[in-house]
């Protein structure tokens, strides 16, 4: 019994080695760590379990028969992270390269079958070389059924995507269908097509960090949410992450413990909004400021920052913030930002995370590149996102509110459950210089004195129209708050829908504006 | 841009005058010379280009684009000056807001692209910073 023992250890720990110890190295040299080396650090200490170890592949075409890779380039399994379960697959680009073929992929399946019949995150550690492409059709089917299985899963469990390396061709689709995407700067890359088919073809010249890098990804394309100097720096983010999320759709995320005092007036509130409406700032400080800690983890943070996505907690629960940035191309809706804000929103309500909204939006970006690039199917995505989710819904407008943009927002009409305005808020159909030019178009051209004329009428409408209490007279806005009691009313607020159930009528899905 | 109110026959009209920058009044200068010729018809004077002609940047220049289009408000930088990360380059007014267009990188400014009341559109260039 012994011997066989022994030969089940010595088999485990060759296969523990992966492409054996010359590859690894060339893992490190390059910057990157081990598949397992990062399944060891993601989980809580000793907590990894490795399922299907033995797997070998089937093919024997093209020599294939005499390549030995140690659990055919991928890792799987499950484990705790804080104490929570959360199942993983993480290729090995030591073994052959972490190219997929069939039994590689079904590895994956078997984990994401898991994963959704147990109601716990997955996180995927994508570092491959692609398709497999000794095995041919079987490789292209494992990815499809890796897809499928992705977009069955999504809205009912967490999906966590990891790029440290390579991935390239049909691989990206899978990351594309889960919820979030982490990338490490320098060594991980997403494309559809490389350099040298982008040459032939085109005749485009382009490098692949340039082509397909992180901070491509992260800046230009919103294809990735996160960028990280390492791969650790990756690893204690996705970590953070879980931590805001619940571990299935019919879960709420987990509360924690709140040292933060829940009845915090901050007085910097009512100082953080400059008077003059021309004026940006910084929304984040805003953010921060209400914040259980001041601890914002922010969502894409380099994709159209003209808006603001992320979580926070107010008294220990995870909120989804929804803010515009007028820093940014002065807080306007657009193309980009409609499509990050859409999304995010999708994400919380599909994971009951309530959504904090907080608005100062002049409207919506003009200009025909934007008419053209289709603003209008793109900006419905984010009334459609706000009418769609049934979770709590808060939306404070700190300061401007106007048109199309101030109902993309989430008003009080498109479900939100409680709507706060700053007193200094202008909420109204457009701003009050526009405004005042159509509606006293004859005073104003008909005075002696024009300009005067206008100055006195953009004030006068500004008095009249331009702020928070007509909107409050009907009821959009239920309260006009204090700024630097944001944050006791926010949780209050909070706490108050924390019951709230809202049914749909029943269908096979609703249409999103795409 | 200019408004004035104009009255023919009692009737007011608005008029939105564009004031067009040094640039465009030298254009009929230009045009004299081809006068000389005796005889031949008036040519239109040579289009001027009101916007200087994009720079390619090098590797480790970034150019700064306008965002969106607007008005340049006030540059606060100079050429051969210094900037950090972050610093406000100038101010462009758009959508009702002095919206503050900073420096992507630590570097000096190299050229300035724009001036200061010039109307920009979204991609043109602001800024080089090397």
């Amino acid at each position: 019994m012994s011997d066989k023992i022994q030969d089940l250890l010595e088999a485990k720990r060759k296969i523990e080695l992966g492409g054996g110890e010359k590859r690894i190295e060339k893992q490190h040299s390059s910057g990157k760590m081990t598949a397992r080396e990062r399944i060891n650090y993601l989980f809580d200490e000793g907590s990894f379990v490795e399922l299907d170890a033995f797997v070998k592949h089937r093919a024997t075409n093209f020599n294939m028969g005499k390549v030995h890779a140690e659990a055919d380039g991928v890792i799987t399994g499950y484990g705790t992270v804080d104490g929570r379960l959360v199942y993983v697959y993480a290729q090995d680009f030591t073994v052959i390269g972490g190219s997929l073929g069939e039994m590689h992929a079904a590895k994956i399946n078997k984990v994401q079958d898991m994963a959704l019949k147990m109601g716990a995150p997955i996180v995927g550690i994508n570092d491959s070389g692609g398709a497999r492409i000794q095995e041919g059709v079987d490789a292209l089917s494992g990815y499809g059924k890796i897809f499928y299985r992705n977009t069955i899963s999504s809205g009912v469990i967490p999906q966590i995507s990891a790029i440290m390396g390579p991935s390239a061709g049909g691989a990206v689709y899978s990351p594309a269908i889960t919820d979030f995407i982490f990338m490490t700067d320098k060594t991980s890359m997403m494309f559809i097509t490389g350099p040298q088919v982008i040459k032939s073809v085109t005749g485009e010249e382009v490098s692949q960090e340039a082509l397909g890098g992180a901070n491509t990804h992260n800046k230009k394309s919103g294809v990735a949410h996160f960028i990280d100097k390492t791969e650790q720096d990756s690893l204690d983010k996705i970590i953070e992450l879980l931590g805001y999320l619940p571990s299935n759709n019919m879960e709420q995320p987990p509360a924690y413990e709140v040292v933060d005092d829940i009845n915090r007036v901050d007085e910097e509130l009512n100082e953080v909004v400059p008077q003059n409406p021309n004026k940006p700032y910084d929304m984040k400080k805003v953010i921060e400021m209400i914040a259980d800690d001041n601890h914002f983890f922010e969502v894409q943070p380099l994709y159209a920052q003209n808006i603001i996505t992320g979580y926070i907690r107010l008294n220990g629960k995870t909120v989804g913030v929804v803010a515009n940035q007028p820093k940014i191309l002065a807080g306007c809706l657009d193309i980009n930002a409609s499509d990050k804000a859409g999304r995010f929103i999708r994400t919380c309500d599909a994971f009951n995370i309530p959504l904090l909204n907080l608005v100062d939006v002049p409207g919506f970006l003009p200009g025909v590149a934007q008419e053209h690039g289709g603003i209008i199917r793109h900006g419905a995505k984010m009334l459609y996102a706000y009418s769609e989710a049934t979770v709590p819904k808060v939306t404070m407008i700190v300061r401007k509110a106007y048109g199309g943009a101030y109902l993309a927002m989430c008003s009080k009409d498109l479900g939100a459950d409680q709507v706060f305005a700053w007193p200094n808020a202008e909420i109204a159909v457009m701003g009050p210089d526009g405004a005042a030019n159509i509606i006293f178009k004859n005073e104003i051209s008909e005075s002696d004195d024009p300009v005067a004329t206008r100055a006195e009428k953009i004030e006068e409408y500004r008095n009249t129209v331009a702020n928070p209490y007509i909107a409050a007279q009907r009821g959009f806005v239920d309260d006009v708050i204090v700024p630097s009691q944001s944050r006791p009313r926010l949780i209050s607020a909070f706490d108050m829908l924390e019951t709230k159930r809202e049914t749909r009528p029943s269908k096979k899905h609703g249409n999103l504006p795409v | 841009m200019r408004k004035f109110n104009i009255t023919v026959n009692g009737k007011s009209y608005e008029v939105e005058v564009e004031e067009v920058g040094a640039l465009a009044s030298s254009a009929p200068k230009a045009a004299k010379a081809p006068a000389a010729s005796a005889g031949s018809a008036p040519k239109s004077a040579p289009k001027t280009e009101s916007k200087p002609a994009p720079v390619a940047a090098s590797a480790d220049q970034e150019v700064v684009e306008a965002p969106m289009p607007g008005n340049i408000w006030k540059i606060l930088v100079k050429e051969g000056q210094e900037v950090k990360e972050g610093d406000v380059l100038l101010i462009l007014e758009a959508m009702k807001m002095e919206n503050e267009i900073v420096s992507p990188k630590d570097g000096v400014v190299s050229k300035l692209a724009t001036s200061e009341g010039a109307a920009v559109n979204t991609g043109d260039q602001l800024v080089i910073v090397d």
